[in-house]
């Protein structure tokens, strides 16, 4: 072995050994991402799958007309989580709204029948009142009224097409008593949505990486406040051999992670219950891998300046733990970008998580080719090369040994 | 010379005045060069620029060519320079191997400098759970690893007890012993007068005297050491002042220079006519104490 294959790997020895003792970097490293993986994934799962929003529903029904019960069997149809509405009195339909157990409630008024076969158009609209638990999301109780709204509208032109039919005695070409929605697909044209797990990994997965400011800091400060780093100078270790003593072991534990939370995502939530991490194939596996050296070097870029400009390690933590959180806040990983308001959006993409988010999901929810990764990796190795040279300054003014 | 400070200056960025100025020293093989001076004096910095780890702004380090190689010129710094969450063994194998050992040598080296440390009994221990003294002696045991021919101990014995302070001053004379060039730092004078072959004093990045043990004694003549049961009389005081570079040395407790040690009999007289009692008196030739205090002229640990 050559001299500075032993000077190197003693280096990383050290490395790996400093990490070993150090439970909490261990969990702050492995154990925390994967359990944010393991309950986002479960937490956010209807939040991606329109299937699953079935919200609890009553039914108010005052008038049993035979076109009341053509709406009561159409509302049933077509709105979502009113097919298996109890019908209750309007009180009971109040109360179940108003403690939350029910999140809506249809109220057919008596002379609904009546308004739905009458000449006034907005008639019987007037006599359909929807009440609402207020803690539903604005967007749910909007795409409810539209619902409802929509098959009254088709009930009446289905009883309006009866009457004519019965006339004029031209029969109807289909029936007109359900609403039919259009098909929604992805525009890579695949039937699979992206779903929870999707989205968590590569979030989770990125706020893991740039945990590693967690282990690399304390050694890197005690290294600088004790003179060891100055004593590893004095027998010869070049700055060169430093910077490859102290950057592969970071980059390989990062990669560590990478594949961990991928596992986790792949595998653990679906033997859990949950839906299962869409791997890429080869291609999209080794892209994964660039994009996953590119976050490293930003996050140990990072960990590098917090590193130099933090005097003591309990700082160190401080500062790299309110950062990360930070980042990841405005970056979209804590709230996903699409559920943050539109002017908000833009935001994101001061936080070089968000640029590690833009690159894993191109990866992962559209098979991107290379070049369209290149701008996020090219931005991530660019903070990371930014924060080194910020930490060189940082440490170069603070040098004082005497 | 094995190694040598020729006209060496220092500067730190911004730094109002030089921390070195024109320094010029120098050890050769089988001698301890002591280097005495209060703190801030700039003995650190001297020890870094002998090291090699800060460049001179003026002047030159002269290393004796056989000091080529890794590991040859050894610093000991003051702070414990290892790492915490290692044991002691693991400490000496990453060290060794940032030298470039390998293999047998590696492991007979860490094995010789366990055994100069005294470290076998807790070398498997976490270096973090280990007392002050074992820390410095492990300290010390990472230097020799490269097996030295120049040692720079930088106060290698701040703040052990004194069994291991013991134990590191017979360590630097076996080390002197075995021809290796040795400088000690420090401004604990017995330790100095102890273990050093010659002796700089250093203040304010100046050397003010230099030479051997007794050489540099001589410099201040004969000195007297009275303690008194009460203060000095203000003209008195003056007086001493004046004519015998009168400086405190502890509570009521005062050091003279005197020409002579007949001179002596005139000083107790004269705290005799002015009714200050005394306690205890002492003449002979100036220690390395007196020395320091007629050149730096402040109490060695003032600013301690």
């Amino acid at each position: 072995m050559s001299a500075v294959l032993i000077r190197v790997a003693a280096l990383w020895r050290k490395e790996a050994l400093a990490l070993l003792r150090d439970p909490h970097a261990l969990a702050a490293l492995f154990v925390m991402p994967a359990v944010f993986i393991l309950i986002m994934s479960f937490a956010l799962r209807d939040a991606f799958d329109p299937a699953a929003l079935k919200p609890r529903s009553v039914l108010v029904q005052q008038d049993d007309s035979p076109a009341a019960r053509t709406l009561v069997a159409a509302l049933r149809r077509s709105v979502a989580g009113f097919d298996q509405a109890r019908a209750v009195p309007l009180a009971e339909a109040r109360r179940a709204v108003g403690r939350g157990e029910a999140a809506f409630a249809v109220v057919l008024q008596a002379g609904v029948g009546a308004a739905i076969l009458g000449p006034e158009p907005g008639a019987a609209a007037g006599k359909v009142q929807i009440l609402v638990d207020p803690t539903v999301a604005v967007v749910a109780q909007q795409a409810i009224r539209q619902q409802v709204g929509a098959v009254l509208g088709q009930v009446q032109a289905g009883e309006m097409s009866r009457r004519m039919q019965a006339l004029m005695g031209v029969p109807l070409p289909v029936p007109m008593d359900a609403v039919a929605l259009p098909a929604m697909q992805r525009a890579d044209g695949r039937s699979q949505q992206p779903s929870a797990v999707q989205q968590s990994v590569p979030a989770w997965l990125i706020f893991g990486l740039f945990f590693v400011v967690i282990p690399l800091a304390p050694v890197f400060i005690a290294e600088r406040q004790f003179g060891t780093l100055v004593r590893l100078r004095a027998m010869g270790a070049s700055p060169g051999l430093l910077i490859a003593g102290k950057l592969p072991p970071f980059v390989l534990l990062n990669l560590l992670q990478a594949c961990l939370m991928l596992a986790v995502g792949a595998w653990l939530v679906p033997a859990l219950g949950g839906e299962a991490l869409r791997l890429p194939g080869a291609g999209g596996l080794a892209a994964l891998a660039m994009v996953s050296v590119a976050v490293s070097a930003a996050a140990i870029g990072w960990a590098f300046l917090v590193a130099s400009i933090a005097r003591t390690s309990e700082q160190a933590t401080v500062i790299g733990g309110v950062g990360n959180i930070l980042m990841a806040a405005i970056g979209g990983v804590m709230v996903p970008r699409f559920v943050m308001p539109a002017a908000m959006q833009p935001l994101t993409q001061v936080s070089p998580m968000a640029w590690a988010l833009d690159a894993f999901h191109a990866v992962l929810l559209r098979d991107a080719p290379l070049a369209d990764l290149a701008l996020p990796m090219l931005a991530l190795l660019g903070f990371g090369a930014t924060c080194l040279t910020l930490a060189a300054w940082a440490l170069r003014r603070s040098r004082v040994t005497a | 010379m094995m190694l040598a400070a020729e006209a060496l200056g220092f500067r730190y960025p911004k730094a109002a005045s030089a921390a070195l100025d024109s320094v010029s020293l120098g050890v050769s093989g089988g001698e301890v060069m002591g280097l005495l001076g209060p703190n801030g004096a700039g003995k650190s910095t001297l020890i870094a620029l002998l090291a090699g780890v800060i460049a001179p702004t003026s002047g030159r380090v002269k290393r004796d060519a056989r000091l080529s190689t890794a590991g040859q010129v050894a610093w000991v710094p003051q702070d414990f320079a290892f790492y915490p969450m290692l044991t002691a063994r693991e400490n000496l194998a990453v060290f060794a191997g940032v030298l470039g050992l390998s293999g047998a040598a590696c492991a007979a080296r860490i094995e010789r400098a366990i055994a100069y440390g005294q470290l076998a009994t807790f070398v498997d221990r976490p270096a973090r759970t280990l007392s002050g003294g074992m820390k410095r002696r492990l300290n010390l045991a990472l230097a020799l690893l490269g097996d030295p021919a120049v040692l720079l101990l930088d106060e290698p014995t701040a703040g052990v007890d004194p069994q291991s302070r013991a134990f590191l001053l017979d360590t630097v004379r076996a080390l002197r012993n075995e021809g290796r060039a040795v400088i000690y730092t420090s401004h604990y004078m017995e330790e100095i007068e102890a273990v050093a072959d010659r002796v700089a004093i250093l203040d304010y990045g100046c050397v003010l005297a230099e030479g051997t043990l007794d050489a540099v004694c001589a410099l201040a003549g004969t000195h007297a050491r009275i303690a008194v049961g009460g203060p000095l009389p203000a003209p008195l005081a003056q007086d001493w002042q004046k004519h015998y570079a009168l400086s405190a040395v502890g509570p009521q407790t005062w050091s003279l220079q005197l020409g002579a040690p007949e001179e002596l009999a005139g000083v107790l007289e004269a705290l005799k006519r002015h009714n200050v009692p005394l306690r205890s008196a002492q003449c002979g030739r100036a220690t390395l104490e007196d020395v320091f205090l007629q050149l730096t002229q402040r109490a060695l640990r003032d600013d301690a």
